[in-house]
């Protein structure tokens, strides 16, 4: 490939817009997407912005001056875009610019220059100049201008607030291509590792832990298209309440030292929150950690350390919520925990490795959990997005805005999906009772949006003669496989919420989930195949559910080929 | 086109077909369910043209 006559390509950038940070994305040559690190050197950029003297601050100085200058600092103000001010939360923005209500919703009344008066800034407003920010430090590091991001939101973000958001970052010279849910940036961020052009089907649970907000999303994976089937929220989940757990912590220990609480007063509160959320990361690495603040309370210095132990136990409410919320999810999906083929752990906070483990040991063995510390391949929870975003960007960046709007609208996007897995019934593995196994290999998962194939090669029969094609759909069920042991007497004491050590595993049951044939549609005969043939089988259904199947012997004509009429859909 | 080999083998026809033809239908697949796909990734990019150019899969493969 020639790269030297390349007409005036685009440099389009993906922005992970956070309550709690953000992040730039882009796409080099090689393909690959690159978190980059503004002027100061953050790839993780606070969404704040502080106004001090005549300066406007941003990123993670205008997230120090939360300590000095709490007034003119705003920060979590990305929930509150299109929001009535009697919808929203402000608990998050105590310790910051309090919002207030506007005519368009939510504002900040802070004062921008010394002595200029105080100035309101709607939340939009602010959005268009923390993206103008991020624009700046995109184009300062690609060293020319940017025209065009990808922006990802949480899924619950409104069509009206996606609207609004594209018009902020317009009003601030930056052109939205598209605006992405963050679960299906992750899987993005994710596919784009794989090598084949064929990826594999999976259902995937997204677990994004954020600092303010936890989000879950059951997503069907089929022929690498992506299908929400569950979602769920929790907006008083997240970082802070890790954050909060240390605060507690220490200042319970400074109370018994000094008689004074540092939470009771503002600027020392904020001082701590800074150095336990330093504290707390430092722990997603080290299994102990030191603080270190200087005058924290009534002037006295404090410093002490904790721990992951004891922080792990601090903070074992949260993690419970967080595995309630995973749970929750999957059942909102009608699936079984089995039946999640892979979970990528999302958000600055899935780098704590109690999160981590825990989401691990509800899911089998086979189910592959991307996180640091289960997944030494995994990639940094807190890029997925905007590196997701990013690969969108580069993927739509030479397309026209129609064709951008054509192809994200319903008409397109709206599609029927299986009902039911489809499939061929297989023969039973020789000397094998059947209890344990596949009877059907599924060709086409359900939830796969159509029109769709599959093709597949079967090896024929062991004797030779006719063989017999089952079309099916099929169900999962799961099969008891624990092996059989020794009697034993067992006391009462299980169903208990488990500890650390496992080592009642004689309780544990093993399960298998094998498919079954729940319906048969139709069956087809090939006739007179040969001892150990190879067989070539297509499953096409097209857009109105007409089933057509194909089969014949690898290297012969012929064959067989039927089809089943769409039902009116 | 992507084929999978499995290493599966199908059923003999026994006992003997007794059908007209060699494919007999017994029912219709289940109504679907009309679900949003995300218009994000490459195969998406790749089914909206499909969808929006009326083409099938074979008339993309060429
Ligand atoms: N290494 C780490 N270990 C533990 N927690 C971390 C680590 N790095 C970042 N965090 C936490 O992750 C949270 C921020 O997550 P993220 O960057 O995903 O924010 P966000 O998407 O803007 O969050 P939200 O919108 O939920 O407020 C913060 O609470 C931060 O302390
Ligand atoms: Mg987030």
């Amino acid at each position: 490939m020639s790269d030297t006559e390349e007409p005036q390509q685009k440099t389009v950038i993906g922005i992970s817009y956070g309550n709690s940070n953000s992040s730039i994305a882009f796409t080099g040559p090689d393909g690959k997407a690159e978190v980059f690190a503004n002027e100061e050197g953050d790839r993780q950029i606070p969404s704040v912005l502080s106004y001090v003297g005549d300066e406007e601050y941003h990123g993670a100085q205008a997230k120090s001056h939360l300590v000095r200058n709490p007034k003119t600092t705003i920060a979590y103000f990305r929930d509150f875009l299109g929001k009535s001010f009697a919808d929203i939360d402000p608990t998050n923005a105590h310790a910051s610019a309090h919002p207030i209500q506007h005519d368009s919703g939510v504002a900040f009344s802070v004062e921008e220059k010394a002595e200029s008066g105080l100035s309101t800034l709607t939340v939009s407003e602010i959005t268009t100049r923390h993206l103008r920010r991020l624009q700046e430090s995109a184009a300062d590091f690609m060293g020319k201008p940017i025209d065009g991001c990808v922006i990802t939101v949480p899924t619950d973000f409104s069509e009206s607030q996606r609207k609004l958001l594209v018009e902020a970052s317009k009003a601030g010279g930056l052109e939205v291509l598209q605006i992405i849910n963050e679960p299906v940036a992750a899987l993005l961020a994710y596919a784009a590792r794989e090598e084949t052009s064929h990826p594999a089907d999976k259902t995937i649970l997204v677990v994004d832990i954020g600092g303010t907000r936890t989000d879950a999303a059951v997503v069907a994976s089929r022929g690498g298209m992506y299908t929400l089937l569950a979602t769920q929220h929790d907006y008083e989940l997240g970082g802070r309440q890790f954050d909060d757990a240390l605060i507690d912590h220490f200042s319970k220990e400074f109370i018994k030292k000094h008689k004074t609480d540092p939470r009771s007063n503002e600027r020392s509160l904020a001082k701590l929150r800074l150095e336990c959320e330093n504290t707390k990361k430092t722990l997603s690495l080290s299994t102990s950690s030191q603080i270190s603040v200087e005058s924290l309370a009534d002037g006295i210095d404090f410093s002490s350390s904790v721990n992951r132990l004891r922080f792990d136990m601090l903070t074992k409410k949260s993690v419970d919520q967080i595995v309630a919320l995973v749970e929750s999810v999957v059942k909102k999906a009608e699936l079984d925990l089995m039946d999640i083929n892979e979970v990528i752990l999302a958000g600055g906070s899935s780098h704590t490795p109690k999160i981590a483990s825990r989401i691990n040991q509800i899911f089998p063995a086979s189910t592959v959990v991307q996180a640091p510390s289960t997944m030494p391949t995994a990639l940094n929870p807190a890029e997925l997005c905007a590196r997701g975003a990013a690969i969108q960007a580069s993927l739509i960046a030479e397309f026209e805005a129609e064709d951008i709007e054509q192809s994200t609208h319903p008409a397109v996007t709206v599609t029927p999906h299986l009902a039911k897995s489809l499939g061929v019934v297989i023969a039973a593995p020789e000397g094998d009772a059947g209890k344990a196994e596949d009877k059907v290999y599924v060709f086409l998962e359900s939830e796969t949006a159509v029109p769709a194939r599959r093709t597949a090669t079967f090896v024929g029969s062991k004797t030779g003669g006719d063989i017999l094609i089952k079309i099916v759909e099929a169900k999962r069920e799961s099969v008891d496989v624990t092996p059989p042991k020794e009697e034993k007497v067992n006391g009462v004491d299980d169903e208990d919420e488990d500890d650390d050590d496992d080592d009642d595993e004689e309780d544990i049951k093993i399960f298998k989930r094998v498919t079954e044939v729940e319906r048969v549609l139709a069956e087809a005969l090939l006739k007179d195949v040969k001892k150990g043939a190879k067989i070539e089988v297509m499953l096409n259904v097209a857009g109105d559910l007409t089933l057509t199947l194909t089969a014949r012997v690898v290297g012969s004509q012929g064959g067989v080929r039927g089809t089943i009429p769409g039902s009116a859909l | 086109m992507n084929v999978v080999a499995t290493s599966h083998s199908l059923p003999p026809a026994e006992p003997e077909w007794v059908h007209e033809g060699s494919f007999h239908i017994l029912e219709q697949l289940s109504k679907p369910v009309h679900r949003n796909l995300e218009p994000v990734g490459p195969h998406y990019l790749a089914h909206a043209r499909r969808k929006r150019h009326h083409r099938t899969f074979s008339e993309d493969d060429r």
